[in-house]
């Protein structure tokens, strides 16, 4: 089994909108917090270290198109291996049936590399976000989860299944110009044959 | 020969104005008839002639100078027939009709003017001078009325109800020839007018203090007002904001506080994963909890809202300077009301001889 977690400690997001008032556009960067756990043959391996990223959204009408971007690097909490480096990204086209709702889809891309190998996933995911203001409207809470409906690796054993959620919740004070996000994300994979390769999110 | 004709005259004309040719034009015949016999020293038939045409003057309400007119021939006429006392009867009786009026001193010899001259003096008695339709102003105008006495006296000048009760007095002390009585429209406690109608009266006194003569003549009143502005309505509830906060706002911070936590916490367990440490999970969802109890009591209900209040306090303010305009408006418009007041005809009322 593979588990693989991580904290987005915090996000500061612009928003803008272009002139006519029809599509609006959002860019964001995040400060993250990982921890990668693998398990292969009943051995498992623990990495953590801090991952810089960037989003932006653009959306018109109901319709929204995201793109992220995430690079850091991992140090091994427990035995002698080798650091690793993590990139990943996505891509995702998403439509709001309701002002509260986003249904999403897209591929989503990560990699990691040491000692000049490097692992490649490639997950086309079905994501869906609930979000609604709970405090005032200076404070919206949010969940997700997503689900990978398949799934491409350079790594020797076939893909199963994998499934992550994200929840937490974003502040923005009146009349500020940037909100603030601190959620709680993860990601499981899961191999057809117990092989437990890389996994983050 | 000669007074046989007059008295011939003297029947025609008599029999000529019967009741039912009693005109003013036959009045007036009489009177000028009349005015020819005494001028003619017929004194008795212009005696007849004058009596005559005077009452019928008096029946048909003739002008004040037109009955003077024939009263004075009459007086005199009485007077140089040896008739003394009735001369005084009849001056008198002028007198009463018009206080100002004097004997054409170049048309009577001093005989006549120095009888009339002393029953003057001896009658008190005042006319009432008024235009017949005035309008004042509520806020500083002034109904004048000129009091003209016959000889000097002392007067009341007040002005009564119709049922004979005082409304308010003008004036009282001495009056030599005129005197200017003025009223500002408003009772006693300055206040308008309440009623329609007001009696002027002028109370008479001689000397000694007796009441000899009273005039009093009605007046209709009417106060015009221009229409005043209603008072704009009250701002309605549903026009001001909420100046307490609701329970809602706060249980849905809690309610969504607690929501998102456990969404945090449980989401290892959503996504099939059940051996991830519990420190990041619980410090996210230690951060919604520490957000959930601000929200909570930035939101608790009945907690002011300075927002809402201030809001509410600009709308009530503007509704209240509306409302003082109106009243400002409305001041003005009161103060421009008019009092129009007609004057009827004055009545003598004698009270007793001197």
């Amino acid at each position: 089994m593979r588990v693989g977690w991580l904290l987005l400690l915090a996000a500061a997001v612009g928003v803008g909108r272009l002139p006519g008032q029809t599509i609006h556009s959002a860019v964001a960067a995040s400060v993250v917090t990982a921890r990668v756990r693998t398990e292969q043959l009943g051995e498992a391996f623990q990495f953590s270290g801090a991952a810089f990223g960037g989003e932006g959204t653009v959306s018109l009408g109901r319709v929204q198109l995201g793109l992220s971007y995430l690079q850091g690097r991992l140090d091994p909490d427990t035995g002698n291996a080798p650091a690793r480096d993590l990139v990943e990204g996505s891509v995702l086209l998403g439509v709001r049936p309701v002002e509260w709702l986003t249904l999403s889809a897209g591929p989503h891309a990560r990699a990691y590399a040491a000692s000049g190998q490097t692992q490649r996933w490639l997950y086309w995911e079905l994501r869906v976000r609930a979000a609604k203001p709970f405090i005032g409207s200076a404070v919206r809470g949010y969940a997700e989860l997503w689900r990978a409906v398949a799934a491409d690796a350079n790594v020797p054993e076939p893909f199963d299944h994998a499934q992550g959620g994200e929840a937490g919740m974003i502040v923005r004070l009146a009349r500020a110009p940037f909100e603030a996000r601190v959620a709680y994300r993860i990601d499981h994979a899961v191999g057809e044959r117990g092989w437990k390769p890389w996994m983050a999110w | 020969m000669r007074r046989h004709l007059a008295w011939l005259g003297v029947l025609g004309c008599v029999l000529g104005a019967t009741p039912g040719n009693a005109a003013a034009q036959s009045a007036d015949s009489l009177i000028v008839t009349g005015m020819r016999a005494y001028k003619n020293l017929e004194f008795d038939v212009a005696t007849v002639l004058l009596r005559r045409g005077v009452a019928q003057l008096t029946a048909a309400n003739a002008p004040v100078a037109q009955r003077a007119h024939g009263l004075v021939y009459l007086g005199a006429a009485e007077l140089f027939r040896g008739r003394r006392d009735s001369a005084v009867a009849v001056f008198r009786r002028l007198v009463l009709l018009d206080p100002r009026y004097r004997p054409d001193r170049l048309v009577f010899p001093p005989e006549v003017t120095s009888v009339f001259d002393a029953v003057r003096l001896r009658t008190k008695t005042v006319a009432i001078v008024v235009p017949r339709d005035t309008a004042i102003p509520l806020k500083d105008g002034a109904l004048r009325a000129r009091v003209v006495a016959s000889s000097f006296q002392t007067v009341n000048v007040t002005l009564l109800y119709e049922n004979g009760t005082s409304f308010r007095p003008l004036y009282f002390g001495p009056i030599g020839d005129s005197l200017e009585v003025q009223w500002d429209g408003r009772d006693a406690a300055a206040q308008p007018v309440p009623v329609n109608r007001l009696l002027l009266r002028v109370a008479s006194r001689a000397p000694t203090g007796e009441l000899t003569s009273m005039v009093q003549l009605p007046l209709d009143l009417k106060i015009n007002r221009p229409d005043t502005l209603p008072w704009p309505d009250a701002p309605a509830d549903s026009a001001l904001r909420p100046e307490r906060a609701a329970s809602g706002p706060a249980t849905r911070a809690v309610l969504g506080g607690l929501l998102l936590s456990a969404a945090v916490v449980s989401l290892p367990a959503a996504v099939g994963s059940h051996d991830t440490p519990s420190g990041p999970r619980v410090a996210v969802a230690s951060a919604v909890g520490v957000a959930t109890a601000l929200g909570y009591l930035l939101h608790r209900s009945g907690r002011p809202l300075p927002a809402n209040i201030r809001a509410n306090d600009a709308v009530r303010e503007e509704w209240r300077a509306r409302v003082a305009a109106v009243q400002a408006e409305n001041v003005r418009r009161l103060a421009d009301g008019r009092l129009q007041i007609h004057a009827g005809d004055p009545a003598a009322i004698e009270a007793a001889g001197p």
